[in-house]
């Protein structure tokens, strides 16, 4: 079904890259439709390529960009428009397969709310105005000739990697400054610096296909951890016979958790005195070697015998057991984290102790190998954080910063209260934000550059995780623009640079002219062989580059944990837990009607927020579900409709991310409440990192509001004695299909 | 109005209209002179559709008839697709860079290939969007498969639901393509009686 | 369609079911789900949405229960057979995922009750609905066991595609405006183009020319699709494995632990869709 064939050169031309006067026009818009002879208007193609048939499909590779896992995607144009994504086969990413949130990625660029001309502040409101007056206002402020002093710059992204972030990097560069703040709050910081101490790589590859058993401390493998379509891919690999086991804790059931053989809720924050408890058992009562460990580290292990973990942690000695048992028995297995075990204020100790059971159980070298060393650094993922954030707000409140733009990124709306964010940005006197949809951040700016969709633009990317086969993922416009006044972020940041250093960059007439240069770049022994030509028509027609990689191993030098007691707080007895899910998820998937409609995997909801909780909790408050609870922070409050599962921690209360915006479109506006809003101000000691998951609130009922009810797919929550979903055991499934 | 989705509804509507309509003319225009395409029963029936203006009163004459130029040279996606397709600007300008360049019509057209346009031509024949009908699979029926059939007579098969355009200039719609029209040519020509196979 | 096809295609169905063939059907379209690999993450529901043109009702709607998702997950907390009526703190083997679509009966309950044979058996083994025929009687959704049929109460253009969404609609398959019933299709329009192509080629279609859009993107290859005439189909092979046969009300295993069952098989529907059982480690 795809469209490799294809010659892309003329696509190019088609596209209007190719010379003068060649053009598409697409097919008519279906907007007026009648049968009677002579109403609706047919536009004829002026010049069109050999493989354009009317009437069929054909398939372009490009790059997902709905989050920063990298997907490849196989767009299907028809008459000049993107009706569809799909996978695309090439890529070692996905293979072929996309999850919902890439499905709606042609929501995100049809979407009605799109921003379509630059805006600029004019005596406090936000006027439309043409491109030239934006770059106008744009060389005043940050041209060469400007009274910018460039130190004074800053640029505030999410994700960012390939020629995009190279070309973010000469920007700044050009301006003299290092002020380049990257925030996520889907991260994976804390992690990531624990393998960078540990491991000595901030990204070992995880190799769950060859896991017997994986042990995952909050990792929410299929859902948002890493790459959610390449670890389900994984997952169901792991699933055939002979099947893995799947080892879950965490507060808060989220989608991985659904899928485990056995779901463990911790009391939130003791997971790392799980691990040590488990690495406890392993040690003293199956035997394992602890001598790759320090001494110090071993000493402490000791000291978490059982009994002392199950009263640490509530959970029930014998699962404690259990889990070491088979970790001892199954080898390799896999120990992972994820937020709910690394976003607490000591994260980074619980990190440290759940990483070291792969040292315990043997599994580096067999389940965790090194990445090895990518050859291109300067285009690997810059990841964003939360902390970035702070040190932002920080900057910007003493006064450092004179220009911002923003990027991939809607701080007013992910700041927790506590950061006084608004207040903050006031302080900067330029601010410019580069997006596709009018934002809470879009609000406050002062010029707001409206950016072409993803399926409109250029770009290369590497992938926030890199499986064994290492890529770059090209992006590549699948359609022609829909406003003629919006423009990819490179030709944006290509603008710029020519603003301060036009002597080097008069040269490219576009970021595509960039891009092209950029490939006939590349090292002749990346390109398997091939001329720069035929090197480049194979990115496009593929949507990958294969890239060699210099391998590496990894010795690691396992971290002594220090894990504090537990505080307890009697006036806010509960872990707010800020729940991501595939879907919405920060929020900026809030405004793609397919993903508001789409059901929360676990509860169900749809269009709005809900808190949850469970029912013996429900029953102990004296609130039922669907009714409304309050959940106050010591920063505030926020106020959704109650579902009870027995799937979280009776000590926990999970809110799901993506609602309460104030801006961004029909579809986000006005709906549900933001848990980011009432974080309190507690960072992971080690790291810096703010604990999204450490933060103590009280709940109670608060009154039933008709416009923010909880609406859920319906259906039974039981199978009512039907024979819907069978379950049967592994040790049968390894049986009668093992073979 | 601008719903289209509408057209679901609109189609409907149309259908009824376009049945009653052909009840009537059927009687006062009898068919006229069928040309004989080999095992098919071409379709009885007649409609009195409107006149189209289009932005260039194309010649179908001209060009058919005086010139002999081959239906599926311009419309060149009849024969691979669903849709047969508008001939692209290019396609006319391969012509007409030479031919008859100082005709109205012609001068017309140069403005509208110089200034990187498509001439706004109008619809004259159109399904409901309910009805998924193929180009493609008729021609391979009545033309390429067919045995005792010439590509050179290509016209006597369009003409089956389009009429004897090359006696137009500009196309006008002169057969109902109602369910009722499809469904006479298809039992005559033991076409596919499955509903999906023509609804979608 | 005339008279006489209506009544051919009602007999037809009347009798293939008992008499045991379906040999002179074109192609027999089914599926298996494997329930080990779902992980219920929705991305077939939404590639369903995009490919089928499915309207978005919004929040109210949704609550009356009219929203279109022709795929959808269940998810389900209780384990009847791994722990009968065991109710724990934690659901800590997990939920059940299951994802419902039309279950395209060779014996379907929803054919016989239209009044105006909107609703018939294809020779591809799918049960179409014709979407210009149809009278919104519902008559049919009220009789799917499965509930997988949708009818439009509202028109829900204005809402679900204001400009520029309506550039994403496929032109394969209409819009459907307000009193239709709409349904899972098995992406018939995808179908159409794999025979088309097939057709020019002067081939059969193969395995693997045509998934629906669930099957295309479903990320952990829970969802197998194929001509269940196809002996070497994967699908196919798949039944016959698990041995699960067609036309039976009740499937008689050598082997009792093969996975393999149809739901609601003792109604006597004949589903086209087999799912395979969950599995669960226990001994953790």
């Amino acid at each position: 079904m795809s469209g490799n064939d294809i010659n892309r050169r003329n696509f190019l031309k088609v596209m209007g890259w190719g010379g003068a006067g060649v053009a598409l026009s697409g097919c008519d818009m279906p907007t007026t439709v009648t049968l009677e002879e002579g109403k609706e208007t047919v536009v004829s193609y002026i010049m069109p390529e050999e493989y354009v048939i009317p009437g069929q499909g054909v398939y372009f590779a490009s790059t997902c960009q709905q989050c920063s896992a990298g997907c490849g995607v196989h767009g299907r144009v028809r008459e000049g428009r993107v009706l569809k994504l799909e996978g695309n086969t090439e890529s070692p990413i996905n293979t072929g397969k996309l999850c919902q949130m890439g499905q709606s990625g042609v929501q995100a660029h049809y979407n009605p709310d799109r921003i379509q001309k630059p805006m600029l502040r004019k005596g406090g409101a936000l006027v439309e105005v043409t491109w030239e007056e934006a770059a106008a206002a744009l060389a005043d402020k940050t041209g060469k000739d400007s009274s910018l002093n460039g130190g004074r710059a800053a640029w505030l992204t999410g994700t960012v990697s390939g020629h995009q972030s190279v070309l973010l990097q000469a920007h700044l560069e050009a301006l003299g400054s290092s002020r380049h703040y990257t925030h996520e709050v889907i991260n994976n910081a804390v992690a990531t610096q624990v393998n960078q101490d540990m491991f000595g790589e901030v990204q070992p590859t995880y190799h769950v296909t060859k896991a017997k058993v994986v042990l995952s401390f909050g990792a929410d493998l299929v859902g948002t951890s890493m790459s959610p379509v390449h670890f389900s891919r994984e997952h169901t690999k792991f699933r055939s016979a002979p099947r893995g086991v799947l080892i879950q804790v965490e507060p808060k059931m989220t989608l991985t958790g659904g899928n485990a053989d056995l779901w463990i809720a911790a009391k939130p924050g003791s997971e790392g005195v799980l691990a040590m408890g488990i690495a406890n058992e392993l040690l003293a009562k199956h035997g394992l070697s602890g001598d790759a460990l320090p001494g110090g580290l071993r000493d402490s292990i000791a000291s978490y015998n059982t009994d002392k973990v199950v009263e640490i942690t509530g959970v029930a000695k014998t699962k404690i057991v259990e889990v070491a048992k088979v970790l001892a028995e199954r080898s390799p297995s896999l120990v992972l984290t994820g937020a709910s075990t690394e976003a607490h204020e000591h994260g980074y100790q619980s990190v440290a102790a759940a990483m070291m059971l792969n040292v315990i159980l043997g599994n580096i070298g067999k389940t965790i190998t090194s990445s090895g060393e990518f050859p291109f650094p300067q285009l690997t993922a810059k990841r964003g954080d939360m902390k970035g954030l702070l040190a932002f707000a920080e900057h910007a409140d003493k006064g450092e910063i004179d220009v911002a733009f923003f990027y991939g990124v809607n701080p007013v709306y992910t700041a927790p209260k506590f950061l006084n964010l608004e207040q903050k940005l006031d302080k900067i006197p330029f601010k410019v934000v580069l997006t596709q949809f009018y934002d809470e951040t879009a609000n406050r700016a002062d010029l707001v550059l409206p950016l072409a969709s993803a399926l409109e633009d250029w770009g290369t990317h590497v992938p926030g995780y890199l499986p064994e086969d290492k890529i770059i993922s090209m992006q590549q416009p699948l359609m022609e623009k829909l406003y003629k006044e919006t423009h990819g972020l490179g030709d944006v940041l290509l603008s710029l640079l020519k603003m301060r250093k036009p002597e080097e960059y008069e040269g490219f007439a576009d970021y595509y002219a960039f891009l092209r240069e950029a490939f006939a770049a590349i090292p002749s022994d990346h390109k398997g062989g091939v001329g720069d030509e035929k090197f480049w028509m194979q990115a496009l027609q593929f949507g990958v580059i294969p890239v060699n990689v210099a391998e590496r191993s990894i010795k690691p030098t396992p971290i002594e944990a220090d894990l504090p007691a537990l505080k307890e707080d009697i006036s806010y007895p509960f872990y707010l837990v800020p729940s991501a899910h595939l879907g919405l998820w920060d929020g900026r998937h809030a405004n793609l009607p397919w993903l508001q409609e789409a059901p929360d995997q676990i509860s169900k909801v749809v269009w709005g927020s809900w808190v949850e909780m469970h029912p013996k909790t429900a029953a102990r408050l004296g609130v039922e579900n669907g009714e409304f609870v309050r959940v106050e922070s010591m920063q505030g409050s926020i106020e959704a409709p109650l579902y009870t599962h027995r799937g979280i921690h009776p000590n926990a209360v999970a809110v799901p991310l993506g609602q309460g915006h104030e801006e961004y479109g029909r579809y986000a506006k006005g709906r549900g409440v933001n848990p980011l809003k009432i974080l309190n101000p507690v960072t992971d000691e080690k790291t810096g990192e703010p604990a999204l998951y450490g933060t103590r609130v009280q709940v109670a009922k608060a009154p039933f509001d008709e416009k923010q009810k909880m609406v859920r797919f319906g259906g039974s929550e039981t199978q009512v004695g039907r024979k819907l979903v069978a379950s049967i055991t592994a040790d049968v499934f390894n049986r009668t299909e093992g073979a | 109005m601008k719903r289209y989705s509408n057209r679901l509804y609109e189609g409907l509507k149309r259908i009824s209209l376009g049945s009653a309509a052909l009840l009537v003319v059927f009687a006062a225009v009898p068919g006229t002179g069928w040309a004989e395409v080999p095992n098919a029963v071409a379709p009885k029936g007649a409609h009195a559709g409107d006149d189209v203006p289009q932005p260039i009163e194309f010649p179908h004459d001209v060009h058919a008839k005086i010139n002999q130029i081959n239906c599926m040279y311009c419309h060149t996606y009849a024969r691979r697709s669903k849709v047969a397709g508008i001939p692209p600007t290019s396609k006319c300008m391969g012509c007409h860079t030479i031919i008859a360049t100082d005709k109205e019509r012609i001068k017309k057209l140069t403005e509208y290939w110089e200034s990187n346009q498509s001439p706004p031509w109008k619809k004259v024949h159109d399904v409901p969007d309910y009805v998924h009908f193929t180009h493609e699979k008729h021609l391979d029926r009545f033309l390429f498969s067919n045995e005792g059939m010439d590509v050179e007579r290509v016209s006597e098969v369009c003409a089956f639901c389009h009429g004897e355009v090359k006696e137009m200039t500009v196309a006008k719609k002169v057969k109902s393509l109602n369910m009722g029209f499809c469904r006479r040519c298809h039992e005559a020509n033991d076409g596919p009686s499955d509903c999906w196979k023509c609804h979608k | 369609m005339s008279l006489q096809n209506i009544l051919t295609n009602w007999s037809q169905y009347r009798k293939g079911h008992e008499q045991g063939g379906f040999h002179d059907y074109e192609h027999m379209w089914g599926m298996a789900v494997d329930l080990n690999k779902c992980i219920g993450c929705n991305a077939c529901s939404v590639a369903c949405y995009a490919e089928n043109n499915l309207g978005i009702v919004g929040k109210d709607r949704f609550e009356k229960g009219q929203g279109m998702h022709w795929m959808r997950i269940e998810r389900y907390w209780d384990e009847p057979n791994l722990a009968p009526g065991v109710s724990e703190e934690f659901p800590s083997r997990g939920a059940s995922f299951l994802p419902m679509m039309c279950q395209q009966c060779n014996a379907a309950t929803c054919e016989p009750v239209c009044p105006v044979a909107a609703t018939y058996h294809t020779p591809d083994g799918l049960n179409a609905q014709v979407y210009n025929r149809c009278i919104g009687s519902r008559y049919c959704s009220n009789n799917c066991p499965y509930r997988l049929r949708y009818f439009n109460f509202y028109s829900y253009y204005d809402w679900s595609w204001p400009e520029p969404l309506n550039m994403q609609l496929n032109p394969d398959l209409s819009v459907r405006d307000k009193g239709v019933m709409e349904k899972c299709t098995f992406c018939v329009q995808r179908i159409r183009v794999a025979k088309d192509t097939a057709r020019r080629e002067d081939r059969k279609v193969a395995d693997g020319d045509v998934y629906p859009a669930c099957v295309q993107t479903c990320p952990t290859d829970a969802l197998v699709f194929g001509d269940m005439l196809d002996p070497e189909s994967s699908v196919t092979k798949l039944w016959k494995a698990h041995q699960v046969e067609l036309g039976k009300t009740k499937q008689h295993k050598d082997n009792e632990e093969l996975r393999g069952y149809r739901i609601f098989e003792g109604l006597n529907t004949d589903p086209c869709v087999m799912y395979l059982e969950r599995v669960r480690e226990v001994e953790v």
